[in-house]
C-alpha cells in the first residue's frame, strides 16, 4: 500500500495527542489563575519550571508491548481509540474545573 | 466575581513596545487570503462598539512563540465562532503569536484544538515555532510580554536547537490476522501444532497452550524487528525521534521524527520507500507539526519577591 502523508489537522486524534499535553505547558491551575490573575498588578511572573529538549535518535526499545495483547477485533480498538482520547479531553477538563472552584470558593 | 472593568492601558514602569499597534490597520496585506466577516480593527485601542464580544471580556490566547522582530499577521484563522485575527506581540526578538478571546477556560473541542494546530501550521511554513499547549489564555498584551521576558533565554535556547526543524508522524499498524496466518505458513513448529490440532486426534489442550506461545513470541518478534528495521532506515534522514506508546492493538509503532527542513524531501522519501518495503504493513504518515514531541517546556507562576 502506497504511504500518503497527510498535514497534522486532519486527524483530531493526532492533534490530541500532541496539543494537550505537550509544547510549552503552564501548570493546569496557573493557566486557570491567568484568566483571572493580572500578572502586572499582582506582580507575580511567569518562571520556567523545567526545560527539556529531546534531541537523540531513539532505539526504539521499550515501546513494543502490543504483540502480546490479546487480539480485539477492529471496531472495538477503534472505539476504544475514540474513548480514550475523549476521556483525556475530559479529564483535562475536569482537573481545570476543579481548580476554578477551588479558586472560586476562596474568599 | 470582580466587577467586569474596561482594559484600560496601565502606566508601567517598563516601556512598553507599541511597534505593533502601528502596523495594525487592516491594509490588505493578506490579499490573497479570503477574509470575511473580520470585525474593522482600530489602532488605537478603542473596540468597535458594535462587535460581538463585549470589550471588557478580551484575552489573549497564546498559539506559539517564534523568533521575529516584525509585527506579523496571519489572517483570520484563530480560534473562535468567528475566526479571530492573528497577530505577534512582541520583546525583543522573540514574539508570541496570539489572537483576541474572551477570557474563559477553553474546552478542548474538535473546532477549538484543530483551530490552535491550523494556525501552527500556518505559522510554521515560515518561521520555527515553539509549540504552546492548548487553552493558554492571558489577561493583557503586558502579560504576555511578561512571559516572554520571564522565560526569554529558555525560548532562545529551544528556538535555536528547533530551527529550522520540523515533526513528522509515523504510526504503523498491521492486520494482527494476517500475521498470524503468515507465521503458521512460515514457522514449522506453529504449522505442526496447527495441524495436530486441527486433526483433533485425542486432547488438544497442551498443543493449544503450546500454540498461543508460540505464535505470541513469533508475533513479538516480528514486530519488534520490524519496528527497529523502520526507526533505522530513517535514522539518516532524521535529526532525533521518539517512540510513543503504541494505542490499540494493531499499532506497532507510534513514532514521531524531528526533520531538517533540507532533509524533508529526502525523509519523504525514505519513508515512502520503507512503506513499499513492508507492503502489509500499514503506515500512518503525518506531518509536518510544530516539534511538540521534541520540547518540552514546563512554566510556572511565582510571586516577585516582596518589596523587589
Amino acid at each position: 500500500m502506497p504511504v500518503e502523508r497527510t498535514s497534522g489537522g486532519t486527524s483530531l486524534i493526532d492533534v490530541l495527542d500532541r496539543v494537550l499535553d505537550k509544547g510549552i505547558v503552564i501548570d493546569a491551575w496557573v493557566r486557570v489563575s491567568l484568566v483571572g490573575i493580572d500578572l502586572i498588578t499582582v506582580e507575580a511572573r511567569v518562571v520556567v519550571a523545567s526545560i527539556e529538549t529531546y534531541l537523540k535518535y531513539s532505539e526504539a526499545v521499550g515501546s513494543l508491548t502490543s504483540a502480546s495483547r490479546p487480539a480485539i477485533d477492529g471496531h472495538v480498538s477503534e472505539a476504544v481509540i475514540a474513548e480514550n482520547a475523549a476521556l483525556r479531553v475530559e479529564i483535562a477538563r475536569t482537573r481545570r474545573e476543579g481548580t476554578v472552584s477551588r479558586r472560586l470558593r476562596r474568599p | 466575581m470582580a466587577p467586569k472593568r474596561r482594559p484600560s492601558r496601565r502606566t508601567t514602569a517598563r516601556p512598553s513596545r507599541t511597534v505593533d499597534k502601528k502596523a495594525a490597520p487592516n491594509n490588505g496585506m493578506a490579499a490573497s487570503r479570503v477574509i470575511r466577516e473580520v470585525p474593522p480593527r482600530a489602532a488605537a485601542p478603542t473596540v468597535s462598539k458594535a462587535g460581538a464580544k463585549p470589550v471588557e471580556s478580551r484575552g489573549k490566547y497564546v498559539y506559539c512563540v517564534i523568533r521575529s522582530e516584525d509585527a506579523l499577521r496571519f489572517g483570520a484563522v484563530g480560534l473562535g465562532t468567528v475566526p479571530a485575527e492573528v497577530s505577534t506581540v512582541h520583546y525583543k526578538d522573540i514574539a508570541a503569536v496570539v489572537s483576541d478571546t474572551p477570557i474563559e477556560v477553553f474546552d478542548a473541542t474538535r473546532e477549538n484544538v484543530l483551530a490552535h494546530e491550523r494556525v501552527n501550521e500556518a505559522v510554521m511554513r515560515d518561521h520555527t515555532v515553539i509549540p504552546m499547549s492548548f487553552g493558554t489564555v492571558f489577561k493583557t498584551r503586558d502579560d504576555i510580554i511578561e512571559l516572554l521576558r520571564g522565560a526569554y533565554s529558555a525560548f532562545i535556547d529551544v528556538l535555536l536547537k528547533m530551527e529550522d526543524k520540523v515533526e513528522f508522524g509515523l504510526k504503523v499498524l498491521w492486520e494482527r490476522d494476517e500475521v498470524v496466518k503468515q507465521i503458521e505458513r512460515e514457522d514449522d513448529d506453529v504449522r505442526q501444532l496447527k495441524s495436530e490440532i486441527s486433526s483433533q486426534s485425542g486432547p488438544t489442550y497442551f498443543a493449544r497452550v503450546q500454540y498461543g506461545r508460540l505464535v505470541e513470541g513469533a508475533l513479538q518478534a516480528r514486530s519488534e524487528r520490524y519496528v527497529s528495521e523502520i526507526f533505522e532506515s530513517l535514522r539518516d534522514v532524521a535529526v532525533a525521534s521518539r517512540a510513543n506508546k503504541p494505542i490499540g492493538d494493531k499499532m506497532i509503532m507510534n513514532a514521531a521524527f524531528l526533520v531538517s527542513r533540507d532533509r524533508e524531501q529526502a525523509f519523504d522519501a525514505k519513508v515512502k520507500a520503507v512503506g513499499a518495503k513492508y507492503a502489509p504493513l500499514t503506515f500512518r504518515y503525518t506531518g509536518p507539526w510544530p516539534p511538540y514531541n521534541f520540547v518540552n517546556i514546563r512554566l510556572k507562576l511565582e510571586r516577585a519577591t516582596p518589596g523587589g
